[in-house]
């Protein structure tokens, strides 16, 4: 089976091709959903980058850091306010050692809002057109599994995933889908399929295609149009679905727009 | 506390009594899975607004403070209707249940378990909220009392002017209100440390004086707990920035927005605020935790006092921003409602500027928009006190 894949430099090569509109700050997650809507590209809501101390600033900072160095992103375009704790420069600094197709914008230094917007969106584009993104090969797929619910398939699945050569990091972790996706993300792997728990929904994440299998739980059963896979699946079928999301097949909750980012922290804000 | 009838003040009368000074209809997932769908539906209807959050049904130490805030930001009076987007769990159930005994609003339930799919929900719940929004349309604005006013005073970037100019001019505006018989809260915890003392002394009894005292203690120990320093973190790297430069300094200027009127008592967080007078509330001084457990306490509009420079807002509580600073106000003048710099230019005094923005404040409670409303800026954030890592 061939795979597609897009050549996203030093961060790998990722089976989509995201632009990611970066907030290092909650104030700036608006601004950043403007710039995301008109260029098609990625942002999410979270409630970081201010009012915390201690080791989440490190955490937070990686976290944010892995998400701009994922193998699915083209780009990044970081938007702060200008007074956060997490300074956007400083994250552009850590993630422009890596990746050249960083930039990184400040509310307090363009105008307002409006200003930001219009420079974000140049900036998006300028990106684009300085970093083009060429569709190559995708040499071996990376999947991760997030294994909230336990699911009698998976043992075959790993073995068959093994067989044809794809590498799979599994979290099980949590009962948190969630916090499962963050630590896949952070694994850097290319899709994720998710068992969620059976009193859980469907649920995505923003740069990686998420794959939802149902249980055979009564909300499962109940929610089926929102999962693409069913406790029913065969390897076979499983695999199959693996395939054709890495090579474009949007995913249920992709199509929805369905992805949230649960980043955890230690100590409450100040 | 005497409770004067305004000629000047208009509002929603919602039908236990309250009064809202916005007429929204809110698209509320009590799950975090839902955000996308809650925010299509806002998106694509005749005006609703919805928020996203990153609770997913955990219930753990955090629990009861999440099922309050999510609550009680439903049962806020500026909310014409609440539609709830629920898979149906025991937990969500709660937080519906709480909703309705804090407010007799309207609230709306969209269940995904029995409706059957996200994108059904979408197509639903846009058909509800427009129908909603149409019923809104036709509920009036009536004469209202002053305590009408529930008012939320915040601070964020501060700089070094925020304790001259524009917290003294909320500090104004705040005292008038209050003499009106509008209720007035204090929040942010964290951002009053070192200034306690003052607060204390302005209590209306040694009892609340005390018990201020001691909420910014127990929220100095909670951090001190983690083996962190407090004090170590403030002020903030953009508040030296601003000119600030130590953590007194910052507080005794926060504590300005408080004008000089005696408080009448202390909230937890997301505590209803129901009497009339000055209050102070234990909320963190990030800033969209606070506005959001302002949101959830009834508090039904919020002066934002900033130096640096904000767009933050709330998809239901007016936010009206105050620069400290000219120079600001006039490089990012599209977050910037009134400008209080004036008084360190010389230009105004501090009973001008109080006065403006006691004007003002009576505007925007009439249903002129902030630019955080013109904005969209509807940030929400859940206060968590607990460790998330190991859940």
């Amino acid at each position: 089976m061939t795979m597609k894949g897009f050549d996203h430099g030093n961060r790998g090569i990722g089976v989509r091709n995201h632009q990611l509109i970066l907030p290092s700050v909650v104030c700036s997650t608006r601004v950043s959903s403007r710039i995301a809507k008109e260029m098609d590209a990625i942002t999410f809501a979270h409630q970081h980058g201010c009012g915390f101390i201690g080791n989440d600033v490190g955490r937070i900072t990686d976290y944010f850091a892995a998400l701009a160095n994922h193998p699915n992103v083209s780009s990044t375009l970081i938007v702060g306010l200008g007074c956060e704790t997490l300074q956007g420069n400083e994250l552009a600094d850590k993630l422009l050692s890596k990746n050249k197709s960083t930039n990184y914008l400040v509310t307090q230094e363009s105008g307002g809002v409006q200003g930001t917007v219009d420079s974000g969106v140049a900036a998006a584009r300028e990106l684009r057109t300085k970093y083009p993104t060429p569709q190559v090969v995708l040499p071996r797929l990376h999947l991760g599994i997030d294994l909230s619910n336990e699911s009698p398939v998976v043992t075959d699945l790993v073995a068959a995933l093994a067989d044809v050569g794809v590498d799979v990091t599994i979290s099980s972790s949590h009962k948190n889908s969630g916090l499962n996706f963050s630590d896949l993300m952070e694994a850097g792997v290319h899709v994720i399929l998710s068992f969620p728990d059976s009193n859980q929904p469907a649920s995505g994440f923003p740069l990686i295609p998420t794959i939802n299998v149902a249980s055979n739980s009564p909300l499962h059963l109940a929610l089926k149009d929102d999962f693409d896979l069913f406790a029913s699946s065969s390897v076979v079928e499983i695999i199959e679905k693996i395939y054709a999301v890495v090579n474009g097949e949007q995913t249920k909750v992709e199509v929805i727009g369905a992805g949230e980012i649960i980043a955890a922290r230690e100590v409450r804000s100040v | 506390m005497r409770c004067e009838v305004s000629n000047q003040l208009t509002a929603f009368e919602r039908s236990d009594g309250r009064w809202g000074l916005r007429n929204h209809v809110l698209i509320l997932p009590l799950h975090s899975a839902f955000s996308a769908t809650a925010r299509k539906i806002a998106d694509d209807s005749s005006g609703a607004v919805a928020v996203s959050h990153d609770w997913s049904g955990e219930v753990d130490g955090d629990f009861d403070r999440i099922v309050k805030t999510i609550s009680g930001f439903a049962a806020n009076p500026n909310n014409f209707a609440t539609i709830f987007i629920t898979i149906g769990t025991p937990n969500e159930l709660a937080i519906i249940e709480l909703a309705k005994k804090i407010g007799l609003g309207k609230f709306e339930v969209l269940n995904v378990a029995e409706l059957g799919s996200m994108s059904k929900i979408a197509d639903i719940g846009l058909q509800m909220a427009n129908s909603l929004l149409k019923e809104a349309k036709l509920s009036q604005r009536i004469s209202a009392p002053w305590s009408a006013i529930k008012l939320g005073q915040e601070c964020g970037g501060s700089d070094a002017l925020s304790g001259i100019t524009a917290n003294p001019a909320l500090g104004v505006a705040s005292d008038r209100l209050v003499g009106l018989g509008s209720s007035s809260v204090l929040g942010e915890t964290t951002e009053i440390l070192g200034a306690e003392h003052l607060l204390a002394a302005r209590a209306i009894t040694p009892e609340i004086g005390a018990r201020i005292v001691e909420t910014v203690a127990r929220y100095e120990r909670s951090i001190n707990y983690e083996g962190i320093d407090m004090r170590g973190a403030q002020p903030s790297r953009g508040n030296i920035e601003g000119g600030l430069t130590t953590l007194e300094e910052k507080s005794l200027g926060a504590a300005k927005k408080a004008g000089s009127a005696q408080f009448s008592g202390v909230f937890e967080y997301a505590d209803q605020v129901i009497n009339p007078g000055l209050y102070f509330m234990d909320t963190p001084g990030h800033d969209t935790e606070q506005l959001t457990g302002f949101a959830a306490a009834g508090i039904n509009i919020v002066v934002f006092t900033t130096g640096r420079g904000t767009p933050t807002g709330s998809a239901i509580v007016p936010t009206i921003k105050v620069a400290t600073n000219t120079t600001m106000a006039i490089a990012i003048p599209d977050l910037i409602d009134l400008n209080a710099g004036t008084i360190a230019d010389g230009i105004a005094t501090l009973t001008d500027v109080g006065g403006e923005l006691f004007d003002l404040i009576l505007e925007v409670a009439n249903g002129k928009l902030t630019k955080a409303e013109k904005g969209l800026h509807h940030e929400f954030s859940l206060s968590r006190m607990y460790n998330t890592v190991i859940r």
